[in-house]
């Protein structure tokens, strides 16, 4: 059956479908504005600079050094340093009273350790109850981190303070950092699973199934060579997203950005896939843009990750998102972009996105062979 | 090409089955080449279904079928290439130009581009399509995008052609400028496999099979229909003036009569007896302009496929 596999058929296709998307007013807003709009809205809600954040200082070391790393964050104009009225629980206690948003504790061997070893550690705290600010506040660590190692060393290459960040109420919580990497999995989800949805309805619907189905074209030429153009689509609007990461919020790409396309592509393929599937079983675009809003959007914004911690679902929950495949390719977003995570730290994500696209995909083309061959 | 009169499709007790449903029952019929085969029904009657046999889009249940010397164990994609279809509904793509739907069409079939060409002008010359190539098939007039849908479906040259009610909601005009299309055609050759609702088309068919719920309850030229179905002629009363409201009613229980239906104003009447109806004729002469009429495919179809429901 796959030798009669045509390439030069999928591209005639491909090219047909080209056209209905550059024809149609709908599709054409759709791929361009909804990219936008979703980096404006999540984009502009991130970008309110919060300052004058009340930070509880308790530093036990008092030396040169500690001092040093509270400059750092006094001078940052983000921070309104609370000193600590002598006890460690303060610390704690100022989240509790709303006092401060944030504490940092120093503890005595601070210095020592980092003249002996070249290597010392700081506690912060955060409150994470409060979302939108604990997310801005944990993109302004990286950089005060940068500005700290600077300072205390001299030097950029080496990282010798390490901040390594507890979150006391919301462990997996949202920043800019988190959000715009995050985009990317909604715009790719809502984006493709729409436009594919509609496009083996409208065939059914205008009639033209009848004279694809009295040419010798094949059912996988026909889903492939409508899966071409919504890539490149798809892609475009990944590549935006990213850009407007890197550009406009100023949040450097850890990772590989071959792997992070890879990763895109195959999340890619399983939305247009399931918007295919959507359109090969609805038949009518009406319905299947419903669903296929249903569908898109509610997973990859609310059961992702994206918005709402997985680690605060219920277990029930938790597992149900593995089925998703907005959940691991948020956890590839994220780590490639922001931690710079490579294949090994991504094997289950990867796996996992595969084994689902490929689900998918054979779903919805086998459903579509059954429909087509007579 | 030697000219051994083989028939352009043979069928042979094809039944097709939706579920439980029979769509069509064990029908048997033969299309000889450059026919003009006509295929009437009522709605739901199976027409579609046995085109789409034939045309390698849909699998019979049971039953052979031949179609251009092709049957199904040389698998659909042989039958796919030797039949033109245009479907009952409009499948060109209304926002792609009529050049861009032609190509599209054809690299589907894999038609090499010289001969697309070719094709191209010699099908909108046949169709006398005069608008530039490039106008999207949105814009055309109903008629002209019947024609150029028959263009689309003949790129590839067929031997055989299937029409499903290509005349479906166009001008009269247009209907008869399809019909001569639909001749030409015929003339060169090609076999015409076309289902309509329009009585003067059908009569314009070399043969005629008529159809109802799934089965064919006969096939023959126009005028031997018409003949075998009735062969005593149809009485027309035109009635003078208004006539009693029994009146009806009482012709229609008369040993005389066979039946009475009415057409518009007027009624149609068939005898059973002529001597009996001799008498009876003189009995209601003054309420009726009574002569006697050819029969109408109309009647044909009335009297077969509406009349046995009654
Ligand atoms: N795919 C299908 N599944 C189930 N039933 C079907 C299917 N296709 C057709 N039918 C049924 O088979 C019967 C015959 O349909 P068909 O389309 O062949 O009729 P037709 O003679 O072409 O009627 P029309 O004049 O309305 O086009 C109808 O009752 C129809 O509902
Ligand atoms: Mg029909």
């Amino acid at each position: 059956m796959n030798l009669k596999f045509n390439f030069k058929r999928a591209l005639s296709i491909a090219k047909k479908e080209q056209f209905h998307i550059m024809r149609d007013p709908f599709t054409l807003t759709m791929a361009t504005i909804l990219p936008v709009l979703l980096v404006l809205i999540f984009g502009l809600a991130i970008e309110f600079n919060v300052k004058d954040i009340g930070l509880t200082v308790h530093d036990s070391d008092r030396t040169f050094s500690s001092r040093k790393l509270v400059e750092v964050f006094s001078s940052s104009q983000y921070f309104n340093i609370n000193p600590s009225r002598g006890s460690i629980i303060d610390a704690i206690s100022d989240l509790d009273s709303e006092r401060s948003k944030a504490s940092l504790i120093i503890e005595p061997e601070f210095e020592h350790n980092l003249l002996a070893s070249g290597n010392t550690k700081a506690q912060f705290l955060l409150d994470g109850a409060d979302n939108s600010t604990a997310g801005v506040i944990l993109g302004y660590l990286g950089g005060i981190q940068k500005a700290a190692n600077f300072k205390l060393t001299g030097t950029l290459v080496k990282e010798p303070i390490e901040l390594k960040t507890r979150y006391l109420f919301n462990p997996e919580l949202s920043s800019p950092w988190f959000i715009v990497p995050g985009l990317a999995v909604v715009v790719i989800a809502i984006l493709s699973i729409l436009l594919t949805a509609l496009t083996v309805a409208r065939e059914w619907e205008n009639g033209s199934m009848e004279l694809l189905l009295s040419t010798p074209v094949q059912p996988l030429e026909i889903i492939i060579g409508k899966l071409i153009p919504y890539t490149v689509i798809g892609l475009a609007a990944v590549l935006l997203v990213v850009l407007v990461a890197i550009l406009g919020f100023g949040i450097p790409f850890a990772g590989n950005i071959i792997l992070f396309g890879v990763g895109s592509l195959i999340f890619l393929i399983a939305c247009l896939a399931q918007g295919m599937l959507i359109s090969v079983l609805i038949r009518t675009q009406q319905l299947s843009m419903q669903i296929a809003m249903v569908t898109g959007l509610l997973p990859s914004l609310l059961l992702s990750g994206f918005i709402f911690p997985l680690e605060s679902m219920p277990k029930f929950f938790q597992n149900f998102t593995s089925i998703l495949p907005s959940k691991w390719f948020m956890i590839i977003s994220r780590g490639i972009f922001l931690k710079g995570a490579d294949l090994s730290d991504l094997k289950l994500p990867f796996i996992g996105l595969f084994i689902l696209s490929s689900i998918l995909i054979i779903t919805a083309t086998k459903k579509f062979k059954k429909d087509l061959e007579p | 090409m030697t000219n051994i009169p083989v028939n352009a499709v043979d069928v042979s007790n094809l039944t097709v089955k939706f579920g439980d449903f029979i769509a069509v029952k064990n029908i048997s019929f033969s299309v000889e080449k450059g026919e003009i085969f006509g295929f009437l029904g009522a709605n739901g009657a199976g027409k579609t279904t046995t085109i789409r046999v034939l045309c390698g889009l849909l699998l019979p249940t049971s039953g052979k079928v031949k179609v251009s010397d092709v049957t199904y164990d040389q698998g659909i994609e042989a039958i796919k290439a030797k039949v033109g279809y245009m479907s009952q509904k409009f499948t060109l793509y209304n926002d792609l130009s009529i050049q861009e739907n032609f190509a599209f069409t054809a690299s589907l079939r894999k038609i090499p581009s010289d001969t697309l060409k070719r094709r191209t002008k010699e099908l909108l010359d046949f169709i006398g399509f005069s608008k530039p190539m490039n106008t999207l098939v949105r814009d055309l007039p109903g008629g002209i995008k019947q024609q150029v849908s028959l263009a689309a479906s003949i790129l590839h040259d067929p031997e055989i052609i299937f029409l499903d009610e290509p005349t479906a909601g166009v001008t009269p005009v247009a209907r008869a400028r399809f019909w001569a299309l639909i001749k030409q055609l015929a003339k060169d050759g090609k076999t015409i496999f076309v289902t309509t609702h329009y009585m003067d088309e059908a009569e314009q068919c070399g043969r005629i099979a008529l159809m109802r719920t799934g089965e064919i309850i006969a096939l023959d030229g126009p005028e031997n229909l018409k003949k075998t179905t009735f062969p005593d002629p149809i009485i027309e009363l035109n009635p003078k003036g208004t006539i009693p409201s029994e009146l009806i009613e009482q012709l229609r229980n008369n040993k005389a009569v066979d039946s009475i239906d009415s057409y518009g104003m007027k009624y149609h009447l068939i005898m059973k007896d002529s001597q009996e109806w001799n008498r009876l004729s003189i009995e209601i002469a003054p309420f009726f302009v009574i002569r006697q009429i050819p029969p109408s495919l109309e009647d044909v179809f009335i009297r077969l496929v509406e009349g046995v429901t009654r």
